[in-house]
């Protein structure tokens, strides 16, 4: 998508040290602050349900991170993140079901199988670009799921696998507050590492591969291995954001990762704003509370019983209008528009033209 | 004084928002005429003649000063089907020909706007100017010789029944001899088909023997223009276009110095 | 002899659907992934075409026809036209976005029921015998029928009609061709009405010989795998391809697993990507066009 616009926060960094902080200034560290207080005491002061909602939202944050890492960052498309997610879940299932399992094998067993499947999904990148990229995770997407259908039928798990709550040193995660924190925390790690990968070195590649593949190999970048490594990385993530679904839902089924939820993924990264690890943050909130938006919109509706049954419907038709609307007329997705307000306020009562535009 | 065929009044041009091509470029063409657009590489003329036949908005170059009248009627930023369909066509520098279509299926996409007066076909007039195309009908136009191909673009220019040919780079790929009958082609299609031609040539002395009027073109800006004659009879022409060193050497930036206090004073 | 007529019908499905595909690919670059749901869209206007021209079934298959090629053109010229120079990506995510939409709309309007057209226009589905004891349906035959005739119409018309030679030329070099004078809007409204009006007619037959429900999605995504093996940018292709997917599809449901069945094409797809990715008929060059 296009680039973003600078930002004209007026604070400018004056030493090296500077440049590593991960918190750059007084404002930014008081609002991070007061953000996490409000994290933490979240569950205590609302219902289960919406306990529930944020968990989800943690959830689908850590996939559209390893997303947005991938086609955000890297700029390497991929259509089988359902397929990744269900890897992870089946593993998780599969391993608990058939060994029994516990929570601490599972889990990297999942981001091992996950890193596997990178390899896989990231080989055709070295030969295929752009579309071809994208239509070979799509059809890869379609071979995992056909596996872990075949195992459900081929054991007879026809409406899926039961996974038990994860035991950890003797404690079951079970309450929703307690999965609350876990997936939170889990969330929170991924940004930290997501951060912190595009600081480094592999960061820094990912972005020359895909700002112009020819030159970042020009310059020497070793284009295959960032490539697979951005894969591989992705991969592991969303794996195991897989797993931890499967633990969360105490039931894997393959019914549950369809290609609309490739697409929701997608939709995030889109939604939220490409090549922002804020966006994906956005994306995911966004995406996650939409269908409980609409539902509770048309639940305020007159004669809402009557339209009860076309809840799912309606659902698939404003969420593609959504997204249309964000592809076309808001292609920076919701962080653009953040920064467009945030740039509008601190150059009050100036404005911001690009060059060769008439304001 | 009557309305110019086309007139462009201090034209602007910037790439992708950023960099400007051309800037404070103005040039006439008048009915009948046939002009001539020198310069060196890089000096905006390729973006000059863009500009008059419509960049496409991939391109991501935007006019953003200055007018373009042709017939009276703007042109900035139209699409360029509907500048075609005013009457201007354009025969590009590079990507000129479908190398996929054969020669008679890249003059036959061409939108039929009109004949010629005397009721020829447009079909019939381009095999007459370049019979050569007439052998080669059923050949893919990807397997031509540069100068077949750039035959075939003007071909396909003239498909277009335009009232002024846009012409970039008019010599590439012609061997000297085929500059020469084609420079002749030209001035026959305007004497015949009422053709006004603009031009974009790098060989000043094939340009100026056909123009009637020249416009030189230096850093997107048009330090120099005149009528053919004079051009061709200019100090500066003769020295750096013409390659007839001068009596006394200059250096380059004395001669941008003398450039710019002329163009400012007259 | 059934498993060669099986077969048969199958690629014809695909090579109906796959046209689509390649139509707009070549013109515009673009890869319409709503391309199912249209077809599938196209399908139900026939349900509503059959109830309100119940007097004359042919008419209500031709309008329903008709109409899914507007609908198509409608799509470019309201949608697709505003992701022009845009990335490629940004395009066939727009298209993604937009089978959502069609498909949340169709249940929305016609429910998740399942509908009969042929049933509705009161036509039967006799079936023939044909010589080796192989049997098909009478509008599995029209399929092939209609396959035969669209890809020769196509054929011709790129290749002699004036406005297949501006699809072509536009496909090749977008800005030449506007320099000529050809109106691209136009041509690629074509591109994307010619497409849908082939996918739904294959949508048309398959739901008047099988019925309609929105599973029928599932075959368009399927008969993608079609295009890409014959080569994005080829017709020729398109036909091949979905022989080869359906010779595999029907092949392995006979002898090795029924489940199989959805993931062949994709199957194929990835071996066709990792031997010659550009597809059988394709140009090695698109691979860096995009
Ligand atoms: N697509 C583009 N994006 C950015 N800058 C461009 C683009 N096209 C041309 N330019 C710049 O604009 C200036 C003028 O280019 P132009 O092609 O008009 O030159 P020209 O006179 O035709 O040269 P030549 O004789 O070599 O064909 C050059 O400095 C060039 O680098
Ligand atoms: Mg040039």
């Amino acid at each position: 998508m296009s680039k973003p616009l600078p930002s004209a926060s007026g604070h400018f960094r004056r030493s090296y040290a500077d440049e590593f902080r991960l918190i750059e200034t007084r404002l930014a560290k008081t609002s991070a602050a007061a953000f996490a207080l409000v994290l933490l005491v979240f569950p205590f002061a609302v219902s289960p349900f919406y306990v529930d909602l944020a968990t989800q939202v943690f959830l689908a944050a850590i996939g559209a991170l390893a997303l947005m890492l991938l086609t955000g960052i890297a700029g390497q498309i991929s259509l089988g993140h359902a397929g990744l997610l269900a890897a992870g879940a089946f593993t998780t299932g599969i391993l608990y079901k058939e060994f029994g399992a516990p929570f601490w094998v599972t889990l990297p067993s999942a981001a091992l199988a996950g890193a596997l499947l990178g390899v896989v999904f990231g080989l055709p990148s070295l030969r295929l670009r752009g579309l071809y990229l994208a239509v070979s995770t799509l059809a890869l997407h379609f071979l995992v799921v056909y596996l872990g259908g075949e195992y459900e039928t081929r054991r007879g798990f026809s409406t899926g696998i039961l996974v038990d709550p994860p035991v950890v040193f003797g404690y079951e995660i079970y309450a929703p507050r307690v999965w609350y924190f876990v997936l939170l925390a889990a969330a929170a790690l991924t940004l930290l590492i997501c951060i912190n990968l595009m600081r480094s070195r592999s960061g820094r590649a990912w972005r020359a591969i895909h700002s112009n593949e020819t030159v970042a190999e020009a310059l020497g970048i070793g284009i295959a291995r960032y490539k697979l490594l951005a894969f591989v990385i992705t991969s592991a993530i969303t794996a195991m954001a897989g797993a931890l679904f499967a633990y969360y839902r105490g039931f894997v089924s393959i019914e549950a990762f369809s290609l609309y939820l490739t697409i929701q993924y997608v939709a995030m990264i889109i939604i939220g704003g490409m090549g922002s690890l804020l966006g994906a943050l956005l994306g995911a909130l966004f995406v996650t509370l939409f269908p409980y938006v609409i539902e509770g919109a048309m639940a305020a509706l007159p004669g809402a019983d009557r339209l009860a049954g076309s809840v799912f419907a309606v659902n698939y038709a404003a969420f593609g209008i959504v997204m249309i609307l964000f592809l076309v007329f808001e292609p920076q997705g919701l962080v653009g528009i953040w920064r467009r307000v945030r740039n509008y306020f601190l150059l009050w009562p100036f404005r911001q033209t690009a060059l060769g535009e008439r304001p | 004084m009557t309305v110019p065929l086309l007139a462009v009044d201090k034209l602007e041009v910037v790439y992708q928002r950023a960099i400007t091509a051309i800037q404070g470029v103005s040039l006439k063409v008048s009915e009948g005429q046939i002009v001539a657009i020198l310069g060196t590489n890089g000096a905006g003329k390729t973006t000059t003649l863009r500009a008059i036949s419509g960049f496409l908005g991939l391109d991501d170059a935007r006019v953003t000063e200055g007018t373009i009248l042709f017939r009276g009627a703007h042109l900035e930023n139209r699409p360029p089907h509907e500048i075609t369909w005013r009457g201007l066509a354009i025969v590009p520098e590079r990507d000129k020909v479908f190398p996929n279509l054969s020669v008679a299926e890249n003059l036959a996409v061409v939108p039929r706007r009109r004949g010629t007066a005397d009721g020829r076909s447009m079909e019939e007039v381009v095999y007459h100017f370049f019979p050569r195309l007439a052998e080669l009908k059923r050949r893919e136009a990807g397997l031509l010789s540069g100068g077949e191909r750039q035959m075939l673009a003007i071909a396909s220019g003239l498909m277009c029944a335009p009232d002024l040919l846009l012409i970039d780079e008019l010599s590439l790929g012609l061997a000297p001899v085929a500059v020469g009958k084609l420079t002749e082609s030209l001035v026959q299609i305007r004497d015949e088909l009422g053709i006004s031609i603009l031009l974009v040539e790098q060989s000043a002395s094939v340009a100026l023997r056909i123009a009637d009027y020249g416009y030189v073109l230096e850093n997107g800006r048009v330090v120099l223009d005149g009528d053919a004659q004079r051009l061709l009879g200019h100090a500066d022409i003769q020295e750096f276009y013409l390659g007839h060193a001068g009596g006394s050497r200059r250096s380059y930036r004395d001669v941008k110095q003398y450039r710019r206090s002329r163009r400012w004073y007259g | 002899m059934q498993l060669a007529v099986n077969i048969l019908v199958l690629a014809a499905i695909y090579a109906l659907i796959a046209c689509g595909y390649v139509l707009i690919y070549r013109v515009s670059r673009v890869l319409n992934l709503a391309h199912g749901e249209l077809m599938m869209l196209g399908a139900y206007m026939l349900v509503a075409t059959a109830s309100a021209f119940s007097m004359s079934p042919v008419m209500a298959v031709v309008i329903a026809a008709l109409m899914s090629l507007a609908v198509g053109g409608m799509v470019y010229l309201f949608l697709m036209r505003r992701m022009t120079g845009e990335m490629v990506l940004a395009a066939v995510l727009t298209t993604v976005a937009l089978g959502i939409l069609i498909r949340g709309a169709v249940i929305l309007i016609w429910s998740a029921q399942q509908y009969h057209p042929r049933a509705m226009l009161g036509w039967g589905n006799p079936v023939i015998t044909l010589p080796g004891d192989a049997r098909i349906s009478l509008y599995a035959a029209l399929l092939i029928m209609a396959t035969v005739v669209v890809y020769g119409g196509l054929f011709l018309f790129l290749r002699f009609g004036r406005w297949g030679m501006r699809m072509r030329a536009a496909g090749q070099d977008p800005l030449l061709a506007a320099q000529r004078g050809i109106n691209l809007h136009a041509v690629f409204a074509l591109a994307w009405g010619l497409s849908t009006f082939t996918g739904a007619l294959a949508g048309i037959l398959i739901a008047l010989d099988s019925g309609l429900d929105s599973t029928m999605v599932m075959i368009g995504l399927k008969a993608f795998p079609a295009a890409l093996v014959g080569g994005l940018d080829s017709l020729a292709g398109a036909l091949l391809g979905a022989l080869i997917i359906a010779a595999a599809e029907v092949g392995v449901i006979r002898f090795i697993d029924p489940l199989l069945a959805d993931v062949v094409p994709f199957i194929v797809l990835i071996a066709m990507l990792v031997i010659r990715p550009w597809g059988l008929f394709g140009t090695r060059e698109e691979l860096d066009r995009v």
